[in-house]
C-alpha cells in the first residue's frame, strides 16, 4: 500500500520492534494506573468473603429462654439471636438444674435446626424406594387425611392389632400422654415406648420400694459416690448438672469436702480415670460387686441396722403365713457372694471389694448410683436392684446426699374418657411385644420381641406402624433386627422432624417442630432429686413447614369418629400443656424464678419452707412461659414412714410382687436361674452365650461420650471435629483393645482388622488402650448413621447394628453390654 | 597508520563530552522527528492508552450500580415545615429519632420498616403527593415487607464499630463521618465493588485513594488518622476494632 508515494508499512514502521515498544508502553502505562494495585487488594478481600465463610447476620441481639430436651437432662438454655436468627446456645445462670452450664451436644443444637439435609421441610410422601429419602411434598391437609383415611378404615375393619405406635417421647411428658391417648382413643393395644435406664429404675424401684416416682439422686450432698457404670462426665443425667456436681465435689480451699468419687467400669472412661479410684469389674458383673460389697458391709455389721430392722421386709429368715421357712438377704449373701466369690465373678481384687465396702458403709452420705454410661439405653433390673439394696442397707434411703423416693410431678390428670366399642374390643388384643404378660411381668414394651414377631412371619402382622420423636431403627440395640422388621410393615409414618434412619422408611412424613420452635414440657430431669417442671419456648418461628406434633394429633383426632374425636376437646396443644400446668399450682408449693444465690440442692438441705413466687394459676403459667421453670426445693428427710408403697409397706430385699408374678409361670421362663428365694432378691446371674465362647472370644462393649449425640437425635456435624484419630478416622471407626489382648491377634496400633460376630462382620480399625480390659473390645457409640445428611451417613460404625443382644432376667430388655465378636487382622 | 591511531584511539580532547551531547539530541530528534519509525508513537499509545483504561474506564467497570429499593428523601423528613413527626432540637437529634440506639447500646443502623410505619400506617393514606412515597407504600407497607436497603457504609464482617462510643463518649456529630447526606433530596446509587463486594464508600470514591472529607473514605487508616489527632492512639491497638 502507497502514501504520497510512500509504502505505508515502512512509513509506519510496523515492525517487530515497534510491537515490543508498543507493549512496553502499556506495561509501563499499567504500572501507573491503579489497576494491579486495586486489584490486588480487592482479589485479596475476596477471598476473605468466600460465600461458604460462616458471617454474623447484622441486626438486634435478642437473648431467648428455653429448655433443652435434646436428652432427659432438661438444662435451661439462653439462644442469643440476631433479629429472628439464632446464632448461639447456652447455659442460664438463672436455671436450677445446671447453673450456667451445657453440654456440647446442647451447644450445637442449632446445627441440628437450620440443617436442610438432616430435616423434613414439609409434610410429604414417599415417592422413591425406602431408605432412598426421595418425597414428594404434600399440603397438611392431604398427609392428616391420608392418615385419618388409613386409621379409620383400620377402625371399620376392627383391624386395630395391626396397628402399632413407638413412642421416643420422655415418659410422663405432656406429649407421650397425649400420644398414648391417641392409641388407647382409637384402640391399639401395640403402644411401644424405647426403654432406658430410668425405666429400669422405676422396675427396680417399683419392685423393692412400691414406688413408681422417678430415680432422685442427691448426689451434691453426698461424700461417697459408688457409680456402678454411670458415665458422670459422658453425660448422664442432666449433663450440666453433673458436671457442676463434680466441680462442687472437686472444689479447692476453705470449704473443701472430703468427698470420694468411685468408678466401677472396665474402661478408663473420663469418669474412671479422674475418680478416686476405678473398679474394673468384668462388664455384666456389676451385681455380684455390688452384692460382694453387701457381704462384706453384713458381715461386718456396718448396715444401718435400724432402718433395716424398722423398714425392711427379706434381710433376716422369716416364716411366712403358710409355714415356710425362708431364707433371708443377709443369708443369702453371706453364703454366696463372700469377697472371694464376687472377686472370682468380677475379676475385682479380693482386697480392694472388702476395703471398698469399709469405705463405703463408714462414709457419712455415701450414695450408689445405677447406670450405664448415659442413660439412654436400658440397664439390668437385678443389678439396679442390687445397687437399691447397697444404699438401703447403709441407710441411705431418704437420708441427705442418698437416693430420695420421690412420687411423680403432680401434674393433672387429663380428663377421662370412655373408649368406643371399637376401641374397646382393640384394647383386649394381645399386645404383640408380649410386654405386660406373664412371661414380661414388669415391662412395658419389649422392642425387641416386637420386630421378632414381625420377622418370624411370612406376612407382618403391623400394618401401619406411627412413629413419634422416635428412631428405633437406629437406636435399639438388636443387632439391625427392627430396621429390618420395618421394612416388612406395608405403612409407616412418621412425625419426627428429622430424616434418621426410621422416617426415610416412612411412607407419610408429618414432620414436627425442633425443641427450639415448640412449646412443650420436659419431666423431672433423669436423676434430679427434687421435682422440677420444664417448659420450651418456641425460640424462633418454624424453619420449614413443619406443626407441633401435639397439634397434629388433634387435627387428627376431630377428622375422626367415635371416642377419638371425644378424647380430644383441646383447640390446641398448649391448651393441653396448660391443663396440665394445673395440677402444679394445685400441688400448692413452687417456684418459678431461680436467682443462683442458693442451689436448689442447698435450699432442699437446709429445709427452708418454699412460699409460692405466685399469687394465682395464671401468674404462675405466666412465669413459667417466662422462664420455662417450675420447681419444688423441698424434702423430708429422714422419713420412711408411708413411703414404701410395697405389699408388706416395707423396703422389700425380697419382692413379694415377683413372687406373685411365679407362681404363674416357670422361673428358668422368665431367664432366671436361682432357686428359691434368692429368685425374689437382688442376685447375679452369669450372662448365657450358648456356646459362642469358643467360636467369639471377645467382648463387645459400646461406650458413650459426651460429645457424640446416640439418641434419636441427630448429631450436630461440627461435633464430629471433637472426635480423636483413634476414635474416627475419615470414615473408619475404631475399636479400643488392650495391648495384650492385641498381641495374641497380632494386632498393632492403626490395624485393620474384621470384627465378626454372629450374623456378620465389619471392618475396623484398632487402638490400642491400656484403659481398655484385656479380652473386651470397646466400640464408640454414635457413629455410623445410614441417613441425615453427608455429614453423619455412612461415617463409622454404629454399635446397635453389630450388638447381639442376650435378655436380660426377668425384665426381658436387651442385655446389650456383651457382644460376643471375634478379631481377625486383615493383611 | 598513525592517522589510524589517532582515529580509533582517543578522542579528540576538547570534542567527546559533546560528542556524547550530539548522540543523545541526534538520537533523541530522530525519536521525535520520525516517532513511528524510532517506536515513540507506539510507547506512548500503549502507555496512553492504558492510563487511560486505568484512570478512568476501569473505576467505572468496578463497581455496579443500585439504585436505593426507596428514593427516600432526607431533606424532606428534616424539614420542619414539611414533616412535624420527626423530633430533637437538633439536626443530630432529628438523626438519632429514626437511626436510634437500641436499650442496650447498639446502634439500629438503617432503622426497620416498624419506625417508617410509626407515620406511614396507612398504605391507602400517603402524607404527601410524591409518587416516590406511593410506591413505598404499596410495595412495602401494604404488605408489611422490610425495604431491602443498600448500606453505604457498612464496615467488613471483620471490623468491630461502636457508634455509641463515637457519637456518646466521643461527642463526634453525625455528619463528621457521613457529611450532609441528612440534606439530600434523593439517595444516591450504591456503588459496589464487582470484586470484593464492599461499598465504594469504603474504600473511597477517589480511586487513588485521595480525600478531603471525612467521610470520603472510611479505611483503617483513616480510622487510625481522627483517633491519632484527638489523641487516642490508644485505641489504634489492633484489637480494639479486630475482635
Amino acid at each position: 500500500m502507497k502514501f504520497n508515494g510512500k509504502d505505508i508499512t515502512e512509513l509506519l514502521a510496523l515492525n517487530r520492534r515497534n510491537f515490543i515498544k508498543f507493549m512496553v508502553g502499556g506495561a509501563a502505562g499499567t504500572a501507573l494506573s491503579p489497576i494491579p494495585w486495586k486489584l490486588a487488594d480487592d482479589v485479596a478481600i475476596f477471598s476473605q468473603n468466600f460465600p461458604w465463610v460462616p458471617v454474623p447476620p447484622v441486626g438486634e441481639f435478642l437473648y431467648e429462654k428455653s429448655v433443652c430436651t435434646l436428652c432427659q437432662g432438661g438444662c435451661g438454655i439462653e439462644v442469643r439471636k440476631v433479629d429472628s436468627r439464632a446464632v448461639k446456645i447456652e447455659g442460664r445462670n438463672d436455671y436450677p438444674v445446671n447453673p450456667g452450664g451445657i453440654c456440647p451436644v446442647g451447644m450445637g443444637g442449632l446445627q441440628i435446626l437450620y440443617d436442610e439435609g438432616i430435616r423434613f421441610t414439609g409434610p410429604m410422601k414417599r415417592v422413591g424406594p425406602r431408605g432412598s429419602g426421595h418425597y414428594q411434598n404434600i399440603t397438611w391437609k392431604e398427609a392428616i387425611s391420608i392418615l385419618t383415611n388409613r386409621l379409620v378404615s383400620l377402625r371399620s375393619r376392627g383391624e386395630l392389632a395391626s396397628l402399632a405406635i413407638v413412642d421416643g417421647n420422655p415418659k410422663g411428658s405432656t406429649l407421650s400422654a397425649m400420644v398414648e391417648r391417641f392409641g388407647t382413643a382409637i384402640g391399639t393395644p401395640n403402644y411401644l415406648r424405647p426403654q432406658n435406664a430410668d425405666d429400669t429404675y422405676r422396675m427396680a424401684a417399683g419392685l423393692m420400694i412400691g414406688n413408681n416416682g422417678p430415680a432422685a439422686y442427691d448426689i451434691e450432698n453426698s461424700d461417697f459416690i459408688l457409680s456402678f457404670g454411670s458415665g458422670l462426665l459422658e453425660g448422664w443425667g442432666s449433663p450440666g448438672r453433673v458436671i457442676n456436681a463434680w466441680g462442687q465435689w472437686r472444689k479447692e480451699g476453705p470449704q473443701t469436702r472430703n468427698i470420694r468419687i468411685v468408678q466401677v467400669e472396665s474402661r478408663a472412661s473420663n469418669t474412671a480415670s479422674k475418680s478416686d479410684q476405678w473398679v474394673a469389674a468384668i462388664p455384666g458383673t456389676e451385681t455380684a460387686l455390688a452384692l460382694g460389697l453387701a457381704h462384706v458391709i453384713i458381715k461386718e455389721s456396718l448396715f444401718d441396722a435400724k432402718f433395716i430392722e424398722e423398714y425392711s421386709f427379706g434381710f433376716n429368715d422369716w416364716i411366712s403365713e403358710d409355714g415356710r421357712e425362708h431364707h433371708g438377704f443377709k443369708r443369702i449373701i453371706l453364703e454366696k457372694y463372700s469377697p472371694e466369690k464376687a472377686a472370682a465373678i468380677t475379676g475385682v481384687n479380693k482386697d480392694d471389694i472388702v476395703s471398698l465396702a469399709r469405705d463405703f458403709a463408714s462414709a457419712k452420705a455415701p450414695i450408689a448410683l445405677c447406670g450405664k454410661g448415659k442413660g439412654s439405653l436400658n440397664g439390668s433390673l437385678y443389678e439396679y436392684m442390687a445397687i437399691i439394696a447397697l444404699n438401703s442397707l447403709v441407710g441411705s434411703i431418704n437420708r441427705p446426699g442418698g437416693l430420695l423416693v420421690r412420687d411423680t410431678l403432680p401434674l393433672a390428670d387429663l380428663p377421662d374418657f370412655v373408649p368406643d366399642e371399637i376401641a374397646r374390643k382393640g384394647l383386649e388384643a394381645p399386645r404383640l411385644d408380649k410386654a405386660g404378660s406373664f412371661k414380661y411381668p414388669f415391662a412395658q414394651s419389649v422392642l425387641m420381641n416386637f420386630s421378632q414377631a414381625i420377622l418370624e412371619k411370612s406376612k407382618s402382622p403391623i400394618d401401619t406402624l406411627l412413629l413419634f420423636s422416635a428412631n428405633p431403627a437406629y437406636t435399639e440395640p438388636d443387632g439391625g433386627a427392627f430396621s429390618e422388621a420395618m421394612k416388612k410393615i406395608p405403612f409407616i409414618v412418621s412425625f419426627s422432624p428429622y430424616r434418621d434412619e426410621s422416617s426415610v422408611m416412612a411412607d407419610l412424613v408429618l414432620p414436627d417442630h425442633t425443641y427450639l420452635e415448640k412449646m412443650d414440657d420436659i419431666i423431672w430431669p433423669y436423676g434430679l432429686q427434687y421435682p422440677l417442671y420444664g417448659l420450651t419456648q418456641p425460640v424462633v418461628d418454624p424453619v420449614y413447614d413443619t406443626r407441633n406434633t401435639g397439634n397434629v394429633i388433634i387435627s387428627l383426632a376431630k377428622e375422626m369418629d367415635g371416642s377419638v374425636k371425644a378424647a380430644f376437646p383441646w383447640k390446641r396443644y398448649e391448651d393441653v400443656l396448660k391443663q396440665r400446668a394445673k395440677g402444679l399450682f394445685e400441688s400448692g408449693k413452687g417456684l418459678t424464678r431461680y436467682k443462683g444465690s442458693l442451689p436448689a440442692w442447698e435450699q432442699m438441705r437446709q429445709g427452708k419452707e418454699i412460699k409460692p413466687d405466685y399469687d394465682d394459676f395464671n401468674k404462675m403459667w405466666r412465669n413459667l412461659k417466662r422462664g420455662g421453670l417450675w420447681y419444688q426445693p423441698e424434702f423430708k428427710y429422714n422419713n420412711w414412714d408411708g413411703v414404701f408403697r410395697t405389699v408388706t409397706g416395707k423396703f422389700e430385699f425380697y419382692s413379694k410382687q415377683i413372687e406373685a408374678v411365679s407362681k404363674a409361670m416357670v422361673l428358668s421362663d422368665l431367664g432366671i436361674h436361682a432357686h428359691g428365694d434368692e429368685a425374689f432378691m437382688p442376685h447375679y446371674e452369669s450372662a448365657h452365650h450358648s456356646g459362642e465362647g469358643t467360636h467369639y472370644p471377645l467382648r463387645m462393649v459400646p461406650y458413650e461420650i459426651i460429645n457424640l449425640a446416640n439418641d434419636r437425635f441427630p448429631n450436630p456435624p461440627y461435633l464430629k471435629k471433637t472426635l480423636f484419630d483413634n476414635q474416627l478416622r475419615k470414615d473408619e471407626s475404631f475399636v479400643e483393645i488392650n495391648p495384650k489382648t492385641a498381641a495374641e491377634y497380632g494386632l498393632k496400633q492403626g490395624d485393620r482388622a474384621y470384627m465378626l460376630f454372629s450374623k456378620g462382620k465389619v471392618t475396623v480399625r484398632v487402638n490400642l488402650f491400656h484403659g481398655a480390659m484385656p479380652g473386651v473390645v470397646y466400640m464408640l457409640s454414635g457413629l455410623g448413621h445410614e441417613a441425615y445428611d453427608d455429614f453423619s451417613k455412612g461415617i463409622g460404625l454404629n454399635t446397635n447394628r453389630i450388638i447381639q443382644a442376650g435378655r436380660d432376667p426377668l425384665s426381658g430388655l436387651p442385655v446389650w453390654w456383651e457382644t460376643p465378636v471375634k478379631l481377625t487382622k486383615i493383611y | 597508520m598513525e592517522n589510524q591511531e589517532h582515529s580509533s584511539g582517543r578522542a579528540p580532547k576538547e570534542g567527546w563530552v559533546m560528542a556524547i551531547i550530539h548522540l543523545i539530541l541526534s538520537y533523541y530528534s530522530n525519536l521525535i522527528t520520525n516517532p513511528f519509525k524510532s517506536g515513540l508513537a507506539y510507547f506512548a499509545v500503549g502507555l496512553i492508552g492504558v492510563l487511560f483504561v486505568g484512570w478512568i474506564l476501569f473505576p467505572l467497570a468496578l463497581y455496579s450500580h443500585h439504585q436505593q429499593p426507596v428514593d427516600f428523601s432526607h431533606a424532606i423528613h428534616m424539614d420542619p415545615d414539611i414533616v412535624d413527626g420527626i423530633e430533637g432540637d437538633t439536626d443530630q437529634e432529628k438523626c438519632l429519632y429514626c437511626h436510634e440506639f437500641r436499650d442496650d447500646g447498639t446502634f439500629a443502623g438503617i432503622p426497620r420498616l416498624e419506625k417508617c410505619t410509626e407515620c406511614h400506617d396507612d398504605p391507602e393514606m400517603p402524607w404527601g403527593e410524591d409518587p416516590r412515597e406511593e410506591q413505598f407504600l404499596i410495595e412495602y407497607v401494604a404488605d408489611e415487607i422490610e425495604i431491602p436497603w443498600y448500606v453505604y457504609s457498612r464496615q467488613p464482617d471483620c471490623v468491630y464499630f461502636s457508634h455509641i462510643a463515637h457519637v456518646k463518649m466521643g461527642e463526634l456529630e453525625c455528619r463528621t463521618c457521613h457529611g450532609d447526606h441528612h440534606l439530600t433530596e434523593t439517595l444516591p446509587a450504591y456503588k459496589e465493588n464487582r470484586i470484593s463486594g464492599y461499598s465504594i464508600n469504603i474504600w473511597g470514591n477517589n480511586i487513588l485513594g485521595y480525600k478531603q472529607n471525612t467521610w470520603d473514605r472510611m479505611k483503617m487508616d483513616d480510622c487510625a488518622e481522627c483517633h491519632s489527632e484527638k489523641g487516642h492512639e490508644e485505641n489504634n491497638a489492633c484489637f480494639v476494632c479486630h475482635k
